[in-house]
């Protein structure tokens, strides 16, 4: 697994740009160009993250997070679903930015080596903001009446969040 | 939805605070105000009128301490350096105190007897531990928030360059094969030739590697497709429904850019996670709406489209 593991991102990073120059792409350019939005996005953020990071800071430094991972974790633990993982699962289906800030706070609070923040971030890369791509998708053509669109993206974003836990303790664990 | 969570946190936040610092108001844990006697052990010819770093028994308790010993006119302070060996309550003392160097507690002295080097020090009042910790908390956290943003930049910047040189190239198309098999099975009710199919390959192709720019205008396109085959303006088709959860639930072949600069170079291993858990809410999404797909059942849209549209894809 880690063999596999280490050869992904030199992959990545090299046959993109080399894909890139075979189907003649100005790849420097169009780098660049892509490069620029890093800025953007990052900066765009920031007003999420505050929002985020705010509020779960305060809710953990209240004690209130404290008590309701005690209050969850016999029900969740029966299940082996780590109570730690609660927050992402709750924000991330909410709102894609935010969600960083979730994932941001449990780094700095388990370190980014931990098999919890290992399980937060692939429920991360897995799950859709399904609200909001229902909103756009949907809001582009005028559907209103969506019928039952919510459920299957909640459903698929519920197996992510089950499957999370589980392939990455298998993997991992 | 998010704005009850969010507003919740905060409320709920107040509320353990409040309520918390209430009961410590009433049980006192920090006993505020207790005189604590200690035996001060000055310096070979030490002069307690001079200001001089001694150290200190406390009474009932085992080992030594250091202090900055600071005479003042009226009454003696201690500067004390915090140390793991003290009691309990001294180091609650000192993690909850008001001052922000937790390494010292200010002591005041209240008596001191000369002649046995005897001393009764006030250790600093707490009051509203938790109020004070999540006012500072949200204040940290905001300034948190911006490092965190403005660090995210270079391996955002890296990987946004990556995927615009992958989105211009066509890499995407490479995908497109693979995923045209599944069509029929995904959107049955789409007449063969299609031109919708097309740009649902497209868009499902860009959304595996992770092209949210490429992903979302080709998504609306394809919605804006299967829209000239809805009969009902305002209500949802069933290809729609599956168009929206394979977009959902699709597969990640490369994670999204604000994952690899969260967690650098380790997303190397999260990326195998990713692709196998993606691969399997892809199941269970598209098996929910085929189930759902059963109660809503849906005449074959052919007759509806004008034959102009009967593009090929």
């Amino acid at each position: 697994m880690r063999t596999i593991a280490a050869f992904i991102l030199p992959l990545i990073i090299v046959l993109i740009p080399l894909y890139g120059i075979l189907k003649k792409v100005a790849v420097y350019e169009v780098f660049v160009d892509g490069a620029k939005e890093g800025f953007t996005i990052a900066v765009r953020i920031i007003p999420y993250l505050v929002a985020i990071l705010f509020a779960i800071g305060m809710f953990r430094e209240s004690g209130a997070m404290e008590f309701f991972m005690m209050a969850l974790a016999p029900v969740l633990g029966f299940l082996g679903f780590p109570v730690e993982l609660v927050p992402m699962a709750i924000f991330r289906p909410l709102t894609g930015s935010g969600s960083v800030g979730v994932l941001a706070e449990m780094i700095a609070t388990y370190g980014e080596d931990s098999l919890i923040v290992k399980m937060a971030g692939t429920m991360f890369g897995s799950t859709e903001t399904t609200f909001y791509v229902i909103a756009v998708y949907f809001g582009a053509i005028g559907i209103r009446r969506v019928k039952y669109a919510v459920q299957t993206g909640l459903i698929a974003d519920l197996a992510g969040i089950i499957a999370s836990v589980i392939v990455v303790r298998i993997l991992f664990g | 939805m998010l704005n009850y969570i969010w507003a919740g946190l905060i409320i709920i936040s107040l509320v353990f605070a409040v309520s918390q610092d209430v009961m410590d108001l009433v049980q006192d844990p920090y006993q505020n105000g207790k005189e604590h006697t200690i035996e001060v052990i000055f310096p070979e010819n030490g002069d307690p009128d001079k200001r001089q770093t001694v150290r200190f028994r406390i009474q009932g308790h085992e080992g030594t301490f250091e202090a900055a010993w600071r005479p003042y006119e009226d009454n003696p302070e201690m500067i004390i350096q915090v140390d793991e060996e003290m009691p309990e309550l001294w180091l609650s003392i000192a993690q909850d105190q008001d001052a922000s160097n937790k390494e010292e507690l200010l002591a005041e002295v209240v008596g001191f007897d000369r002649s046995a080097r005897q001393a009764s020090i006030v250790l600093p009042k707490v009051y509203y531990v938790k109020l004070n910790a999540i006012a500072t908390a949200a204040f940290n956290m905001a300034e948190f928030a911006v490092t965190l943003a403005i660090g995210l930049v270079g391996i955002m910047a890296l990987w946004l360059g990556l995927m615009k040189i992958a989105e211009k190239s066509g890499l995407m198309y490479l995908l497109v094969k693979a995923v045209q098999p599944f069509m029929r099975f995904l959107f049955p009710n789409v007449p063969k030739g299609h031109a919708a199919h097309g740009v649902i390959s497209l868009n499902l192709a860009a959304n595996m590697l992770g092209l949210g720019n490429a992903a979302t205008p080709l998504g609306i396109k394809a919605m804006e497709e299967l829209q000239k085959l809805n009969p009902s303006k305002d209500k949802a088709t069933n290809a729609q429904c599956m168009l929206l959860t394979v977009n959902t639930a699709s597969i990640q072949l490369l994670p999204p850019a604000t994952l690899v600069a969260l967690i650098g170079t380790g997303v190397n291993e999260l990326m195998i996670s990713i692709l196998i858990v993606t691969f399997i809410s892809l199941m269970v999404g598209i098996t929910a709406a085929k189930i759902y797909e059963r109660f809503h059942p849906e005449d074959d849209h052919d007759e509806n489209i004008p034959d102009d549209q009967k593009i090929e894809a």
